[in-house]
C-alpha cells in the first residue's frame, strides 16, 4: 500500500479527534481549523517514520504541539506556568470571553445543559482542560494521555482529579446562576 | 435547570459536553493541501535523487533550492507584474481596496469562507506596526486569491495569499516593479506576495512581521 493510501485510511479517519482536541485547546473554531490543517500537513510529513500501531495518540500529540505553539503566539498568558496547588480560578489566564457565548448560532444548537458544561470546561486552565477532554470526550487511556501531553501518568491522574474538582465547583456556580 | 440536573455528578454532566467535529470545508482544505504534498512533482523527484546521492542532507537542500531558484524567475517575473497591477488597481479604483472593511480578523477570516476554496490565514499585526484594515477577493495567477489589506504608517500594504503549487517552503525573495517593493515566499503550502510603496529594506521587515520571524 502506498504511503498516501495508508495515510488516507489510517490518519484521515482521526480528523474529528484532531479537530475536537484543537477546538477545546484553542476554544475557537477558526483557530482550530488552522491548527488542524497545519497538524495534518505535519502528520503527513512524519507519517513515513510512523512505526506504531496506534494512530490516534500519535496524531493528537502533533495536534497538541501545533495548538500550543499557536497559544504561545496568540495569548502567551494561557500557557503560563501554573502552580498545581493553586486555588481554583485564580490561575493567571487572559480574561477570556467564550466564543460560544457570543455566537447566537452556536447557542441555539446546544441544549442548556450542554452550554453550561461547555462553558465550565472552557473556563478551566488549559493544562486541566486538555486532560479532561482527552479522558472524558476522547476516552483515551491514562498511558496515552501521558504520552500525548508529555507528562507522567501520576500527573495525568492528579490533573484529572483536580480538573474534575474545579469543574464540579464551576458547574455548581453556573447552575445556581441559571436556576 | 431542574433539580435533577444539579444532582448529576460532574461525570454524568460531562457527557453533555460537545464533541466538535471537523467541517466538510476543513476536510476539503486538508485534502487539497495534501494533494500538493502527495503528487511528487519534478522538483520532488530531483530532491530525492540528490538526497540519495548526497551523503550530507544539507547538500541536498542547497542543491534543491538552487534548482528551484534557477527555475523560478520566469514565472515570478510575470506574477510580479500581475501583483503590481493588482496593487495599483486596489489603490486607484474607488472602493476597490476592500470588500470587507474590518480590523477584526474574526470578521475578515470568515468573510472569505465560501468565496474561496481555501482559507487564508488572517492575522492582525497592529502591535508590530502593520494594522489589518480589511480584505477582498482578487484574481492572480489564473485563480481567485485572498487579498488582505494592511496599513503601515501612511502606506497601504496588500498581502496576496493562495495555495502554492509546491509543498516546499521557499524563503522570501525581494522584487520590485515601478517603484513598488514586493516580497514573495511560500510557507506551509501557501504562496504569499506582500507589496507596498515602501523601501525594499522596510518591506523585508514587514515580511518578517507577517512570517513572525524575530
Amino acid at each position: 500500500m502506498s504511503l498516501e493510501t495508508r495515510f488516507e485510511s489510517m490518519v484521515m479517519p482521526q480528523l474529528d479527534a484532531a479537530y475536537n482536541l484543537a477546538r477545546w485547546i484553542t476554544r475557537n473554531p477558526h483557530d482550530a481549523d488552522d491548527v488542524v490543517q497545519e497538524a495534518m500537513l505535519r502528520a503527513f510529513r512524519f507519517f513515513g517514520d510512523f512505526r506504531g500501531t496506534e494512530v490516534r495518540p500519535w496524531l493528537l500529540a502533533i495536534v497538541r504541539n501545533v495548538a500550543y505553539t499557536w497559544l504561545d503566539k496568540n495569548r502567551s498568558s494561557d500557557t503560563v506556568e501554573f502552580d498545581e496547588m493553586a486555588i481554583p480560578g485564580v490561575e493567571a489566564e487572559r480574561p477570556y470571553s467564550s466564543y460560544s457565548e457570543q455566537n447566537p448560532e452556536v447557542i441555539v444548537l446546544q441544549s442548556a445543559t450542554s452550554r453550561l458544561v461547555n462553558q465550565a470546561i472552557e473556563s478551566l486552565p488549559v493544562a486541566y482542560r486538555e486532560v479532561i477532554v482527552m479522558r472524558e470526550l476522547e476516552e483515551l487511556s491514562y498511558k496515552d494521555i501521558a504520552a500525548i501531553a508529555g507528562i507522567p501518568i501520576g500527573t495525568v491522574m492528579s490533573r484529572l482529579a483536580r480538573g474534575r474538582e474545579m469543574l464540579r465547583s464551576s458547574l455548581e456556580v453556573r447552575m445556581r446562576k441559571a436556576s | 435547570m431542574s433539580h435533577a440536573d444539579t444532582a448529576m455528578t460532574e461525570a454524568e454532566l460531562i457527557r453533555h459536553a460537545t464533541y466538535y467535529r471537523a467541517s466538510p470545508a476543513l476536510q476539503g482544505r486538508i485534502r487539497t493541501s495534501l494533494r500538493f504534498v502527495r503528487s511528487p512533482g519534478r522538483f520532488d523527484g530531483w530532491a530525492r535523487g540528490f538526497a540519495m546521492a548526497a551523503t550530507v542532507a544539507a547538500v541536498a537542500v542547497v542543491s534543491w533550492k538552487g534548482a528551484l531558484l534557477a527555475a523560478a524567475p520566469a514565472a515570478d517575473d510575470e506574477l510580479a507584474r500581475e501583483v503590481t497591477t493588482a496593487h495599483i488597481r486596489s489603490l486607484i479604483a474607488e472602493g476597490h481596496l476592500h470588500d470587507v472593511l474590518s480590523t477584526d480578523r474574526h470578521t475578515v477570516k470568515p468573510w472569505f469562507s465560501g468565496k474561496l476554496d481555501f482559507a487564508p490565514p488572517v492575522e492582525d499585526f497592529a502591535d508590530a506596526g502593520l494594522r489589518l484594515t480589511g480584505g477582498r477577493l482578487d484574481y492572480l495567477a489564473g485563480r481567485p486569491v485572498a487579498a488582505l489589506t494592511y496599513a503601515h504608517q501612511k502606506h497601504v500594504v496588500n498581502l496576496f495569499v493562495w495555495p502554492a503549487q509546491t509543498p516546499r517552503d521557499v524563503s522570501p525573495v525581494a522584487l520590485s516593479r515601478q517603484g513598488y517593493s514586493m516580497q514573495h515566499w511560500i510557507e506551509a503550502g501557501m504562496s504569499y506576495w506582500l507589496v507596498a510603496d515602501v523601501e525594499p529594506r522596510q518591506l523585508v521587515s514587514l515580511a518578517n512581521v507577517v512570517r513572525k520571524v524575530p
